[in-house]
């Protein structure tokens, strides 16, 4: 295509969610082909997949781009009338339009046509990158704080606590726990005064989707509160937040700020006679305080510590009053579900876990981001569809979700769709929604000691099993990876771990184990290789590797010279030999020669 | 008592007028890429580039910043938005290439393919 004369460019997003391919969208998407070969126009036009556009009951769907065009029934038939008169003529099929305006539409303005965003399905994080989350006009005009005035008008607190039960949603922290029901408890309970916390405390390695929510949309977490705090009977919020995010703080500063100007939070809101005002505390970063009852203490000025449980925070919370607690993303389902509705909500989803999740995408994938795909996507989908596949073609090995408190699942998990059962039946959790995609090069023995080495020293030290449990699991790991593993060792791994899931006293104790448990569970061999025969097949422990000098050796002396140590001898043009008594196992040596002269071994 | 649903109604259409008003309805919007994992890589410089060549007088242009979409390994990102075509979304923009696609895309309406988010 000339650059001079260019023609102009349509993407066609085609719904390849499960109802639209059963409804026929496969036969579309090679209709669509046939129709663009045919017209001499395929250059110009490109087609991508989408997952589920949560229009199920008018699929197959298909969006024509630029102009968010959404055609809905669409059959085989269509296509050559699309084709014809929307792309070639400009004119769009008006009896195929369908009007849906979803609040998360939006975002596939703009973002659709991009392959690894076209995939996804944005509710929670439906504004961010489309909006100032400075500018409170921005979020206003995207129908921003609609769900709090509708549900001022409308609704009764009890009917809200319906919606909200009916969507299916469940707590986005990690634990799943349904949010309807929380909110009921805490509604259910009498007393003069009660708390709406949000926990955004996020501290995973590698985990940064609230991090990501707040910055880019802070207003929609406001919004949802004060719809909690009206639901259950609350006038006073707190959102807690690390102090390692300066710049969520002040964006939550000024949304707050903001909000409190045009009469969304303080006395009398909306003019009506409910009034409700939130305030921010600054947690100092320790991971056990993510933990409800931990964050709680450490709000009351205590040493953030947990405490069994019942009494649950929606009866006995902040101050001995009746809390309720929502993480960041459950939040920001909330005005979604008040003005989409309850009954489209559900319809995204799985059988049990509803809506959308978000996920970190992190590690050895090609494309890293932000993910959020509707409940039930399988991992292959996400890892290899929108992720783009493993960098630089090596193999997948295992993908790590969860967190510290997660585990990692092998290829034969690819094709589990994602949702709270089937991760904890995998072995692994949904946790918050960290996502570590792992490839040959990285030994799992060391994936799991970098968790369990977080979480020991994440442990607040409060009960036995998680304080010295990790510890003593942690030093058994350590010596597996230093080639001192001995005979029973990953039995041992095991006992302790189940011990420590049994026994301990909050969240992160019982899941600390994950990690280690699942990896042996799914690659035992490893760990055998490592304390039988003293190898690392990744090559990444070091103690267990050594780097000889093979026959293709031309003695250009460049080893020699990056040797730290010295432990290279030789003279220029004849083989060198590296000393291994000296050696440090730095691994220069192998990174610099040109001629793969060394073996890693 | 007003009804809060009519309050945030007319709230919304102020809201929209200040946007309006701050010149959203011009030919080009551009949105650079604000979050902390945007700055972290480098966007601050990205947003200056762009004030600047507004403050001297680049017209017909919208500027905001924005929250991070979530593409991380590319970033920063810049979105060039008009009506009736594809938004144009560009990944891993520096100083110099913000320069570029003021020069070439604002002013002078070509996009570079190459460095646009597919």
């Amino acid at each position: 295509m000339g650059k001079n004369k260019k023609k102009k460019e349509f993407v066609i997003t085609l719904c390849d969610g499960t109802a639209c391919i059963h409804n026929g969208s496969k036969e579309i998407k090679s209709g669509i082909e046939k129709q663009l070969e045919k017209h001499g126009i395929s250059e110009s036009v490109r087609i991508i997949l989408s997952g589920c556009l949560g229009m199920c009951d008018k699929g197959p769907v298909l969006i024509v781009n630029p102009g968010y065009t959404i055609y809905g029934r669409v059959t085989e038939k269509d296509i050559p009338e699309i084709i014809e008169s929307h792309i070639i003529g400009g004119k769009a099929v008006s009896r195929l339009v369908i009007d849906e305006d979803h609040l998360y539409n939006r975002f596939f303005r703009v973002f659709g046509d991009v392959g690894f965003f076209g995939r996804q399905m944005r509710i929670t994080l439906r504004n961010c990158g489309i909006i100032d989350p400075e500018n409170i006009d921005d979020y206003i005009s995207l129908r921003g704080y609609e769900a709090i005035a509708k549900v001022l008008s409308d609704m009764k607190p009890g009917e809200v606590i319906e919606e909200v039960k009916h969507s299916g949603l469940r707590g986005r922290g990690g634990a799943g726990f349904p949010t309807g029901l929380k909110w009921e408890f805490t509604a259910g309970q009498k007393s003069d005064e009660k708390y709406v916390i949000c926990n955004a405390d996020e501290g995973d390695p590698g985990a940064f989707m609230d991090r990501s929510a707040i910055e880019g949309d802070p207003h929609t977490v406001i919004e949802g509160m004060i719809i909690g705090g009206y639901a259950v009977g609350s006038s006073k919020g707190i959102i807690y937040i690390r102090a390692e995010y300066p710049l969520a703080i002040k964006r939550l500063e000024k949304a707050i700020k903001d909000s409190r100007r045009n009469g969304f939070l303080g006395e009398n809101i909306f003019g009506s006679d409910f009034s409700f005002d939130i305030e921010i505390r600054l947690g100092a970063g320790a991971f056990v305080c993510g933990e409800e009852t931990a964050l709680i203490h450490s709000i009351e000025g205590s040493r953030g510590m947990p405490r069994p449980r019942p009494p649950y925070p929606s009866v006995n919370g902040l101050f001995g009053k009746p809390t309720l607690i929502n993480n960041v993303e459950t939040w920001a389902n909330i005005p979604v579900i008040i003005l989409d509705g309850a009954d489209w909500f559900r319809k995204v989803g799985t059988e049990k876990s509803k809506g959308t999740k978000v996920f970190a995408l992190a590690g050895k994938v090609k494309n890293t981001g932000l993910v959020e795909v509707p409940m039930g996507t399988t991992l292959r989908e996400i890892i290899f569809d929108i992720g783009g596949g493993i960098e630089n073609g090596k193999k997948f090995k295992a993908v790590q979700t969860g967190g510290p408190s997660g585990g990692c699942l092998p290829e034969k998990y690819l094709d589990t769709p994602i949702d709270y059962e089937s991760l904890a039946k995998a072995g692994s959790i949904m946790g918050s929604g960290g996502m570590i995609v792992i490839d040959e090069d990285s030994c799992m023995v060391g994936i799991a000691k970098f968790f369990l080495e977080f979480t020991q020293n994440e442990s607040c030290g409060k009960c036995t099993p998680c304080r010295e449990g990790t510890k003593r699991m942690l030093e058994i790991l350590t010596r597996i990876t230093e080639g001192k593993g001995e005979e029973g060792d990953v039995e041992k791994l095991e006992r302790l771990g189940n011990l420590i899931k049994k026994a301990s006293l909050c969240g992160l104790g019982q899941s600390a184990p994950n990690p280690v448990l699942s990896t042996i569970l799914n690659f035992r061999e490893e760990y055998e290789e490592h304390i039988k025969d003293k190898k690392c097949r990744a090559g990444e422990c070091r103690s267990l590797i050594g780097y000889e000098i093979n026959s293709k050796c031309v003695g250009c002396g460049a080893c020699k010279r990056v040797c730290p140590v010295g432990a290279i001898s030789g003279t220029p043009k004849n083989p060198h030999f590296i000393d291994k008594a000296k050696c440090v196992k730095c691994g220069q040596c192998y990174e610099v020669c040109k001629f793969g002269a060394i073996d890693k071994k | 008592m007003v009804k809060p649903l009519d309050i945030i109604r007319k709230k919304r259409a102020e809201a929209i007028n200040r946007i309006v008003g701050k010149g959203y309805l011009s030919t080009k919007r551009v949105y650079v890429g604000m979050a902390t994992c945007e700055i972290a890589a480098g966007s601050k410089k990205v947003m200056e580039v762009f004030k600047e060549a507004v403050n001297k007088g680049l017209t017909d242009v919208y500027l905001s910043q924005k929250g991070c979409a979530g593409r991380c390994n590319l970033e920063p990102t810049v979105e060039v938005i008009e009506e009736g075509k594809i938004p144009v979304k560009y990944g891993k923009i520096n100083e110099e290439r913000a320069r570029e696609i003021i020069e070439k895309h604002l002013k002078g309406g070509k996009t570079i393919e190459e460095w646009i988010i597919k």
